[in-house]
């Protein structure tokens, strides 16, 4: 069934189209490039969060569910782009990006009723409600049409869409690009800028450890069992920013946007392995010890990595000293910092462990990011790169 | 005779935020603790006849509590005119309490009974120390299994929490949160005995016996399931098919070597054994003779013809093997290989057994 729609699809003289499409479509691709890609996201989901009173009204919020609907379908229209679509390993991205864009409206949605209702001086949505439920027989009805419905759904997706098994691996064959499952291609970004034990372990540890350490954190009762937006508006911001930005957003950059040797594409190029693509990166250190002196260019400054252990201490520690400095500024003076300026109401409610474990998560939330567009920017590879100890930050 | 009703007893249940209303509304029976975080009903007025006269304020700071989390329960009882009257007004009833009464020397005590007399105190604010008589109280407290044990011979009790003592824990409101102070109170009464240091021993050993089996046989079962009886050594050749590679060209012809597979590559002036693991996760690159480089497809590493890292994550360059001549012959060793820890840091290439000279 899909091939046929692929074949329909194909049908459609792309020569006729014009270059009109093809000017869109290379449009859309030029703002797919990562450093576009990801502030535009933000942008948006700032935009959403400043104005979740206007769009989040049925109507406006329709007209964006068929404004994407259509840009969507008609993108499939897209040779290169469909490729990507119908696999039977991206079908849940498709469903991922709606049911991701219908939670958050829902959630918004009711936040806009619930803050309008408070500024009237009205009671809640929630107010009144009975989260009551007779175990026999309404909840154990609803769960079980619930499976019935879930299960009939997955044996007929698991019988329209083969599984992607592949054949046994085999080093003079490899996949290119070797993708993880779908819902690890967010952390499988976050591989190209980290050293594998931060990306792969303390990254998503941290993800778990702080969503349980969360409600210990922040004990303000506002918007606890009813939605808000008004009442709550940093918290939520970041979560949101957490959750859609670095997580969604990645996941839908690794399906869409990278390609052949992990290079990035835009969703409408074609995938070719020959692309050149070059990225030198370099360190903190190198830009440190070679390019800066390089640029300067003064007579008691000579470019060129430390080699040698100074006053006892091994040479690579001083190579890497710049970028040791700019990390612990970053992790430890930075939160001291802050708690006395911006931070320091939250820091009094909080006290000085809580607050620790605040910044910890925070910090490591926000190294994402900045690590990403620094590389995007600067070629930036490693902040401190010790191989010798496996601390590649 | 009038009947009144009148609350007989007041407890707390979980979730008060400690906004400190209800103490200001009645300081006689409720006591907000910051550092617990929670407010407590003070341990004299677990007791009827001191709730009794009280009945109008307590109400009231149920009704102020913003997450109503204070609880009463009332009865009826028959009283003469002039006390119905009283309570009506909220005034503090004349005949005090029997055990509010005997209270001697606590000092917040002295404070209630003179405060109880205008309808709606404004209160100064106090300077938070644990009232004494909870301190009592909780000295004299224990928790086990679940239950709340008062020792009744704890000298210096308050005549007011002998009262309590005497109550069976039972008896008492059904205060979570007043149960919980109760439970800080333990570590400090229970000195440890022999017995419970055998016990945290062989809780220990359980714990180890059940923790630590699996943790090995979970590190066993992490570890690759292969038969390491493949020879390190493998033979490649005269050395002439390399010497007529073009410097910078690499011969791809062992890369399916099991278990691990290697490029020869020529430099200016050697030639070389790479392993084609990669050295950021462990992919296996391509090589692309167009780009003149080798390229993973995992996370986009790039490294020179010479294994120098120079694109994406990987923090080192590709590893080399043993490389040495015999006769003709060129042997790579597997069992052997030389790491450089950068690609500022590549001094063990030079070493003799890493390269064969041409
Ligand atoms: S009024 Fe309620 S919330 Fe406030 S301190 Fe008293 S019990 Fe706690
Ligand atoms: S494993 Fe090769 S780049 Fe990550």
């Amino acid at each position: 069934m899909m091939t046929t729609f692929a074949h329909i699809l194909a049908s459609v003289d792309p020569a006729q189209q014009g270059s009109a499409i093809d000017r869109i479509k290379s449009f859309v691709d030029a703002l797919c490039a990562p450093y576009y890609f990801v502030p535009l996201t933000t942008l948006l989901l700032v935009i959403a969060l400043v104005s979740y009173k206007q769009w989040t009204r049925p109507k406006a919020a329709l007209l964006v569910f068929v404004a994407f609907t259509v840009f969507y379908g008609a993108s499939m229209l897209d040779e290169d782009f469909f490729k990507i679509i119908k696999k039977p390993d991206n079908v849940p991205i498709t469903m991922m990006i709606y049911f991701t864009g219908f939670c958050t409206w829902l959630g918004f949605r009711q936040a806009a009723v619930n803050d309008d209702r408070m500024k009237r001086g009205e009671p809640l949505i929630e107010s009144g409600a009975d989260d009551k439920v007779l175990v026999w027989p309404d909840l154990v009805y609803t769960e079980l049409i619930a499976l019935v419905l879930c299960t009939a759904f997955l044996v007929v997706w698991a019988i329209l869409l083969k599984a992607p098994l592949e054949p046994p691996a085999n080093p003079t064959n490899i996949p290119n690009p070797s993708k993880a499952p779908w819902y690890f291609l967010g952390l499988q970004e976050l591989l190209v800028y980290f050293d594998p034990w931060i990306a792969g372990v303390l990254l998503p540890g941290l993800i778990i450890v702080g969503l349980i350490a969360l409600p210990y954190i922040d004990k303000n009762p506002r918007g606890n069992g009813y939605y808000t937006l008004k009442e709550r508006p940093l918290v939520i911001s970041v979560f949101m920013f957490g959750f859609v930005i670095m997580w969604c957003v990645l996941i839908v950059l690794g399906t869409f946007l990278r390609g052949p040797n992990w290079n990035l594409f835009g969703p409408y190029e074609t995938w070719d392995p020959h692309r050149p693509a070059a990225l030198l990166n370099i360190n903190v250190s190198d830009v440190f010890w070679v390019v800066l002196p390089e640029k300067l260019n003064v007579a008691w400054w000579k470019p060129g990595l430390p080699s040698e252990a100074s006053f006892g201490i091994p040479a690579f520690l001083v190579r890497e000293a710049p970028g040791i400095v700019l990390l612990g500024g970053y992790f430890f003076a930075l939160p001291v910092f802050l708690a006395k300026t911006v931070f320091r109401k939250i820091y009094t409610q909080i006290g000085l462990i809580r607050y620790a474990v605040f910044w910890l998560l925070l910090s490591w939330m926000f190294i994402v990011p900045i690590k990403m567009v620094l590389r995007w920017l600067f070629n930036m590879k490693y902040f401190v790169a010790i191989t010798e100890w496996f601390l590649n930050v | 005779m009038p009947t009144v009703e009148m609350v007989t007893k007041v407890w707390i249940a979980p979730g008060c935020i400690v906004c400190d209303a209800c103490e200001t509304t009645c300081p006689e029976v409720f006591h907000v603790q910051h550092e617990n975080e929670t407010c407590i009903i003070r341990p004299e007025a677990l007791d009827v006849e001191f709730t009794k006269p009280l009945t109008k304020t307590i109400i009231e700071a149920a009704q102020e509590c913003p997450v109503d989390v204070i609880k009463y329960e009332v009865a009826k009882f028959d009283v003469s005119d002039e006390v119905a009257a009283k309570i009506a007004g909220g005034a503090t009833a004349a005949p005090a309490p029997a055990t509010a009464g005997e209270a001697p020397a606590a000092a917040a005590h002295a404070a209630t009974s003179t405060k109880a007399a205008p309808a709606k105190p404004a209160e100064p604010p106090k300077p938070k120390v644990m009232d004494p008589a909870i301190q009592a109280l909780l000295a004299a407290t224990t928790v086990r299994g679940g239950h709340v044990v008062i020792d009744r011979g704890v000298a210096g009790m308050p005549d007011s929490v002998k009262h309590l003592a005497k109550l069976s824990p039972d008896q008492l409101p059904p205060d979570g949160k007043f149960q919980r102070v109760l439970e800080k109170a333990k570590p400090s009464s229970e000195e440890p005995t022999r017995r419970d240091l055998l016990l945290g021993a062989g809780w220990t050993a359980l714990a180890m016996g059940f923790g630590v089996g699996p943790l090995l046989a979970f590190n066993r079962f992490m570890a690759p399931n292969v038969l390491e009886q493949e020879d390190p050594k493998v033979r490649c050749g005269p050395l002439s098919k390399y010497t007529s590679l073009a410097p910078g060209d690499v011969n791809e012809d062992f890369k399916p070597v099991k278990p691990s597979g290697f490029w020869i590559i020529r430099e200016e002036e050697r030639i070389s054994a790479l392993s084609i693991i990669c050295t950021h996760l462990g992919c296996i690159p391509s090589w692309l003779p167009n780009d003149r480089k080798f390229k993973c497809p995992c996370h986009g590493s790039g490294f020179k013809p010479n294994g120098t890292n120079f694109e994406g994550p990987a923090p080192r360059p590709l590893e080399r093997f043993k490389i040495y001549l015999d006769g003709d012959q060129v042997i790579v060793d597997r069992s052997k290989k030389f790491l450089a820890m950068g690609p500022n840091d590549t001094a063990v290439w030079n070493d003799p057994d890493a390269s064969i000279p041409v």
